[in-house]
Order: structure tokens, then sequence, then C-alpha cells
């Protein structure tokens, strides 16, 4: 007996080892246009915006980032050498351009290496050339890697959700790569037909009916259920109607000004009362299960860069934790590009 | 959804104990398995005499959730899937056919979206006369915008100048691969769609030409007097209780 006592005051670590530990298993993730706050394992980030605003775009530069790894052949890429799964609840997925972006990606990583050693034109296009093959087994690594799923209503996706641990396990057991990200396309896809469908009177009383805020609650649980064994990231797109008359003015997306002048009892209002500028239709379960929340959308302005290359502006606005910031940024084929 | 009575006779786990348990947790199909907790489930059945049978029908029941949802892909399957059966119909106009990379995708749904006299007829006009060397095309027209002079002027552009026999030959079977309809309310839309279903079932079987794009210009004129907006274009449809 006094030995056990004894072994639970005997340290297991440090704070300095902890924190080294946690670190280097669970690390802080900055993605661009998301870097202004570091991400983590266990986080629920969730990007608002209307149609067209490079939602979808986020996520797959997440997936790749998550996907390539750290260094390969002596090439670094700066990514996490994990899985990645994707829940396609759109079923707008585009493989094609996935694949062109994680393309443009490698060459860019493999230039950039190649390009320090401080070869002449031709020494670096030998180089690409021999490095061809490498990046073909690099791709086709990358790809299987990437883990996807469409869902064409709220049963199927609870079922993913339900058999996603045991999905999961195996995939540990067969390839030995975690999962680090999971990815929704459109959370709200199944909002509008879930709340039309009629519950009918049941014969049961604890029977509970297939009405939205069960579903939700459902989805929520499981996911958090997930997340106590298997640590992810979790980042899902949501897409609103912006009101109107925010959609011209710049300036009217500084609330403070805006809640001061109109409602003078604005300091005793906290972050989460703060009006947004679209309405929220997600029901209370999925909005408290939120930790982090970023509205995007695209602006009227063009980046001309060259002569046939107009990329669009997109603006991005950290609502939760409300940062008083506004990111600029544009998409380009090696990814996105922020410009202020 | 399967109620789990009817499920016995192919699960034999599922019998009467495992499904008394479930009733007394309001659990009586295996919709209600989907939102309900089912590692709770399991705990409960933990406490209950008849432990390891429910935790067998459990683990049967997920199995059968396991087959109601899609099959995982992983990224090279889902890009030799896009590669092998994804197929691209171009346009014809460089410049669309450049920003779709290739042109309009089998599978998917296109939409065009502008102001009026922007040339969205145009494009719909010209696609078709392009699809249509190859493949059938159903138009629905619901402002008699469909104009076959036009789309003779664009097939005219494009083949090479050769005996006038031949041009009209050439004319003669492209346009009768276009097969245009005027609807002009959202149900006789449906009633097309319907007969186009049945059409496109017994064409799998047939080879030759098949029915490959499917045009409707302009959509917005058919759901908006159902959506009730106060739109001057269209009929607007009054309904009697």
């Amino acid at each position: 007996m006094g030995s056990h006592a004894k072994a639970w005051l005997v340290e297991d670590e440090s704070a300095r080892e902890m924190l080294d530990r946690v670190l280097t298993e669970r690390p802080f993730l900055l993605l661009p246009p998301l870097h202004r706050v570091p991400l983590r394992v266990g986080n629920v980030v969730e990007l608002v915006g209307p149609s067209s605003s490079s939602k979808t775009h986020i996520l797959i530069q997440a997936a790749i980032t998550c996907i390539l790894p750290k260094l390969w052949k002596g090439v670094s890429y700066g990514g996490l050498g994990h899985s990645a799964m994707f829940i396609d609840l759109d079923c707008r997925f585009d493989v094609l351009r996935f694949s062109e972006l994680l393309n443009h990606r490698i060459m860019e990583a493999a230039n950039g290496s190649s390009s320090k050693v401080g070869c002449h034109q031709k020494d670096s296009e030998a180089q690409f050339e021999r490095m061809k093959p490498y990046n073909e087994e690099l791709f086709a690594l990358c790809m299987k890697r990437f883990l996807y799923i469409r869902c064409y209503d709220s049963s199927e996706f609870l079922a993913t959700l339900k058999t996603l641990h045991y999905r999961l396990q195996k995939e540990r057991e067969v390839h030995g790569v975690n999962v680090h990200l999971l990815l929704i396309d459109s959370i709200g896809a199944f909002h509008w037909v879930d709340r039309g469908s009629s519950s009918f009177p049941l014969e049961c009383d604890n029977r509970k009916s297939w009405h939205l805020q069960n579903v939700s609650e459902a989805v929520v649980q499981e996911i958090r259920r997930l997340l106590l064994v298997h640590p992810m990231l979790v980042m899902a797109t949501k897409a609103v109607v912006l009101g109107n008359k925010y959609s011209t003015n710049e300036l009217t997306w500084n609330y403070r000004k805006w809640s001061a002048v109109d409602n003078p009892y604005s300091r005793n209002i906290t972050s989460s009362d703060q009006q947004l500028p679209y309405r929220e239709y997600m029901p209370a379960a999925w909005q408290s299960f939120v930790t982090h929340r970023i509205l995007v959308r695209a602006t009227d302005d063009d980046l001309v860069n060259g002569e046939h290359q107009n990329n669009s502006i997109y603006l991005l606005k950290w609502l939760l934790p409300p940062l008083n910031s506004l990111d600029k940024f544009t998409v380009r084929d090696t990814g996105v590009f922020i410009l202020s | 959804m399967a109620r789990l009575a009817n499920l016995e006779t192919e699960y034999p786990v599922l019998d009467s104990t495992v499904r008394n348990f479930c009733a007394s947790h309001g659990i009586f199909s295996v919709e209600d398995f989907l939102i309900h907790d089912l590692y709770m489930l399991a705990a409960f059945a933990e406490q209950n005499n008849s432990s390891e049978r429910l935790k067998e029908g459990i683990a049967q029941v997920l199995s059968i959730i396991d087959d109601m949802h899609q099959p995982w892909l992983n990224g090279m399957e889902l890009l030799e899937d896009a590669k092998r059966n994804k197929h691209v119909f171009p346009t014809g106009i460089q410049g669309i056919d450049l920003l779709l990379g290739g042109g309009i995708r089998v599978g998917q749904l296109t939409e065009l979206v502008g102001p009026s006299s922007s040339g969205k007829t145009q494009v719909c006009l010209r696609t078709a006369s392009n699809v249509a060397r190859n493949h059938l095309v159903l138009y629905l027209d619901t402002g008699n915008s469909f104009s076959p002079q036009r789309i003779a002027y664009f097939l005219g552009k494009t083949i090479n100048p050769s005996s006038a026999q031949a041009k009209n030959q050439f004319l003669q079977k492209v346009m009768s691969n276009i097969s245009c309809h005027s609807v002009f309310d959202i149900f006789a839309m449906f009633d097309v769609l319907h007969q186009l279903e049945s059409y496109l079932r017994c064409q799998d079987g047939r080879g030759g030409c098949q029915m490959r794009l499917l045009i409707v210009d302009s959509i917005s004129s058919l759901i908006s007097p159902v959506l009730g907006s106060s739109s001057t274009q269209g009929l607007n449809i009054s309904y009697t209780a």
C-alpha cells in the first residue's frame, strides 16, 4: 500500500516536457488565409459565406496541407503527413481541380528547393524532369491519404458518422496513418429538407421523431464522441445569404461603431450577442459546438494578374474569436495568396 | 425505414429480446438507431441480463447501418473514376470552354446566370448546336427564344464548303437531333421531365445516338410564379383551394 501511494506522488514529466510532447503530437496549424488564429485538434471551425466565396477552396487547401508530408526525399513540403477526411454533403466536389492544386503545390515545393541551390535555368529544368517520377509517386501517396464520401441525405450522413469510428480504427491498423482533419462541405445542406420533414404522431412516448433538432443533436453528439477517440480538427462550411445593407459598404463591418450608434447598451453585450450580418439558421446544438467562426465573401474588385488572368479578391473576417481586422486574399493555382 | 421486426427473417440475431430491449428505449426501426446514442444503449445493454445477446444485436444493426451510406473512396480512386466516366461537352465558345476547363460536365448542373440580354440564350443555342453533332439534345424553351435559323447559322460556320446537298444533309441530321419543347409553367415542365425519364430508361438498351444534354431556357420564369414573386415576366399562377 505504501509503495502505491508513493507512486502517485512521483512526477511523470515536467511541464516543459509535457509542452514539448503536446506540441509535437498535436501541432498548431496556421493555414492561410486562417493564419491569424492558430488551430489545434479539437477545434471546430465554421466557414460562413454566400455562394462562391471560396469556402470549399479553403477546405481543399487545408486538406492538401494535411496530406503532404513534412519532408520527403530531401524536399521539404511543409505538410503534416496525416490523412484528411472529406464528407461532401453538397456533392459538388471537383477532384480534377483538387489534383491540379496538389500538383501545383508539389511542383512549387520542388522548384523552391532546387532554386535554393542556385542552378541555372537549364539545370533546374533537367532536375524537374528527374523529379517527375518522384512527383508522381508522391502524388499517388498523397491522394491515397485523402478519403472522400458523399451523402445524399441526413440518414446517410448519420450512418457515415456512426460507422466512422470503426473505419478510422481499420485505417490506423492497415495503413498506420492517423486522421488529422475532418472536413464537412456545407453542414447546412439538409437543413431545409429536415425542417420540412413532418413528424408523424408516434405510438411511444420516448420515441424520438426525425426532425431537425434531433438530427442536429445526433450529428453533434457523434462528432463529439469521435473527437474523444480520434482527435481531429473539424472544419465545416456553411452557405448563408448576407443582408443587403452589408453587401456594399465595408465600413459597416466595424461592429462596435454600428452597435454603439444604434444600441446604447452595447457595452454590456458580450461577443456572442453581436449582430451578425447574416441570418443564422443552424440549430443551437450546432451553434454551441462551433469554437471558431469565419466569414468570407467575394468582393467586386479584381486583381489584374497579367493579360488574361483576373483573380477576384475575397474578404475574410474572424467572427469567433472576434478580431477587428479584415484580410484580403486571392486564389491562385498554388493556393491562397494573402494580399493584406 | 425498416422496422426491426421485419428484419428478423434476414438477421436472426434481432430476435424478440433485442427488440423488446430496443422498444423500451423507444427504438422501433433502423432509422431510430441513427438518432439515438449507441454507446449509451450499449451501456444499458451491459446492465441487462442477456447482455451478450443485446450486444450482438447492436453490432448487427451497426453493420446494417454501414451499408446505408455510400462507400468511402480515396483520392486516387476518385481521380480514376472522374477521368474514366465524367465526360465533358465543349460548348463551342472558346472563352467559356477555357473557363470551364473543357466544357460542360456530364452529370452536373451548369447554371448560366445574368441580367437580360447578356447572351444566355445565345450560349444555350451554341451549345445545343455543338452537342447535337453527335448526341441528342432536349431544349425546353419558356420564352419562345429558340431560333432554328441561329442554329443553322452556327452549324453553317463550322462545316467545310462542300456541295450544297451535303451541307443540307448535314444540317438536317444535326437539327433533327435537337428536340425543342415549349413549356410555359412548371407543371408542363414536370410532364416533359417524366416523359424524358421513361425515354431515358428504354434508351439504355438501344445503341446509336443518345440523349445527353438538357437545356432549360430559362428556369426562373417557371419557378418565380410558384414562389410568388412580383415578376412581370411569365404567367402568374393562381391556386384555388
